[in-house]
């Protein structure tokens, strides 16, 4: 989920999980760490921050270091347009895509990457679970 | 099962496996890896224009089909293999002890419009592999490609090569091979694999496999592969294409039925277009929900003629398989040569169906669909 203003954390200190700064991490970036033994992902992409599990669904794959784009979709006329720009993360190892504000796959609900909140507090990033 | 009890026979995880071998392990060649070794006259004719991009010009003799697919547009990663530390990474990835290295791009090769040049290539990369690839200390083994365009000198590759160390099999680029594998301009080719103790492998590529697919069918020269092969393949290709164009989303009223074309194809069918559309979302952006329920919902499937009758065990899992109690009708195709009597079908599926599902199958299924 995303959190992407000073958010009045509930979170207390045993759930809140520094990761880095704000200004570490620019639009269209992402950063890839280790906490607690899980592997996260936080992106900012488009004004907001959201952090998705690392770890692929599908073969165990790094989902969240792979391409960050947007899909193809079809509007009303069923003329094929361009969608969710930047927020779509494709895994790299046989492509399956994950929209990262839900962490659902864009192809089946049966899959769906865990998504983490994440709190700004005071510049700093943290990631809650 | 008691935790300390050693049961040496199941496997738990890859560590439980003797041995793994990875039997199509691909490279992926490219111009600059083969060009040193192609012989003349095409190295002179071709190889002054350097490296040109990534593929090179050679890319271009080799047809593929509209490559808009999760590789070419970054979606997913396909590592390079083109060297033994790429290998080395594929090996510790994958985990496996010993793996057969095939090729990618001339897995078109059966396509390519120049036979001379086909076979030139087959034999550079049959080199290019053997100097930079196949390491049987590392249990890095290799196939040899031929060119099917060119049968006696696919012979001659083989008496060639084939006793070089670390040749596991050969391989024929199988997708396209005009005319198909059971001609006897290719019995050279088999004689020579026989003397050398290889077996052959055979591998389409997806871009190739229909480019001749009209004229293979003109060249089975039997009414047997035709009638075992046309039917489902003919309906493969259209519903793949319907599904990926979206048709039964903007007719979702409309059911549809296959007729005619066995049963098995069908459950691997749905799974095989459900596996690819997972990493492809945005090849087929109509479907709102995966292509093996388009096909449970508005697809039908009429019995005759049904494979592996003298394997209920067979029959009534692939009915299974693809829900048929709820998409399977019965068909008799009375009176062509191989039609079935009414209760055959029945007699099978009766020891797996209930009764309810059985009265599906043999006609309340029907009266849904048409319009009686
Ligand atoms: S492991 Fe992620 S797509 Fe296969």
């Amino acid at each position: 989920m995303a959190a992407n203003d000073e958010s009045q954390s509930t979170g207390t200190a045993d759930n809140l999980h520094h990761v880095t700064s704000v200004d570490d991490v620019d639009d269209g970036e992402r950063v890839v760490v280790d906490v607690e033994g899980r592997e996260i992902a936080l992106f900012h992409s488009n004004g907001e921050f959201h952090a998705l599990s690392n770890y692929c669904t599908h073969q165990g794959g790094p989902a969240c270091e792979g391409l960050l784009t947007g899909t193809i979709d079809v509007d009303e006329d069923d003329e094929l347009v361009w969608a969710c720009d930047d927020e779509i993360v494709s895994c790299p190892w046989h492509g399956w895509e994950f929209d990262i504000t839900t962490g659902e796959h864009l192809a089946s609900d049966k899959y769906r990457l865990p998504t983490y909140d994440v709190r700004v507090i005071d510049g700093e990033l943290y990631v809650e679970f | 099962m008691s935790s300390q009890a050693a049961e040496p026979d199941t496997v738990r995880s890859l560590d439980d496996l003797d041995v793994i071998v990875d039997t199509d392990f691909h490279l992926t060649e490219r111009q600059a890896d083969i060009f040193p070794y192609l012989e003349d006259p095409f190295y002179s004719l071709l190889n002054s224009q350097g490296e040109g991009d990534d593929y090179g010009y050679l890319g271009r003799v080799y047809p593929a089909h509209g490559m808009v697919y999760s590789v070419t547009v970054g979606k997913a990663d396909s590592p390079t293999v083109r060297t033994s530390e790429d290998v080395q990474k594929g090996k510790d990835l994958i985990e496996w002890d010993k793996a057969i290295a095939t090729p990618t791009q001339n897995l078109y090769l059966a396509a390519v419009h120049h036979d001379d040049l086909a076979a030139a290539l087959a034999r550079a990369y049959n080199k290019w592999l053997l100097d930079n690839i196949v390491d049987t200390d590392e249990g890095v083994y290799g196939a040899l490609v031929v060119a099917p365009q060119k049968p006696i000198k696919a012979a001659e590759l083989v008496d060639d090569f084939a006793d070089e160390s670390g040749i596991a099999a050969v391989m024929i680029p199988s997708g396209s091979v005009h005319p198909p594998l059971g001609n006897e301009d290719y019995y050279p080719l088999y004689e020579a694999c026989e003397r050398a103790g290889l077996p052959i492998k055979m591998h389409n590529a997806a871009g190739t496999m229909m480019t001749r697919f009209p004229t293979q069918w003109q060249s089975l020269n039997r009414a047997l592969p035709v009638h075992v092969t046309s039917h489902n393949m003919m309906h493969q290709v259209n519903l793949a294409d319907m599904l990926t164009q979206g048709v039964p989303v903007r007719f979702p009223d409309l059911d549809f039925v296959i007729q005619e074309a066995g049963l098995g194809w069908y459950p691997y069918f749905m799974r095989r277009f459900d596996h690819d559309y997972m990493g492809a979302k945005f090849d087929a952006p109509m479907l709102e929900k995966e292509p093996s329920e388009y096909l449970r919902d508005q697809f039908y499937v009429t019995s005759q003629p049904v494979e592996g009758a003298d394997d209920p065990e067979y029959l009534n899992s692939i009915v299974r398989l693809f829900e048929g109690e709820n998409s399977l009708m019965f068909s008799s195709d009375y009176p062509h040569f191989d039609f079935d009597y009414t209760d055959a079908l029945m007699k099978i599926l009766r020891s797996e169906f209930d009764g309810d599902e059985i009265k599906n199958i043999y006609g309340e299924t029907a009266e849904d669909v048409y319009r009686f």
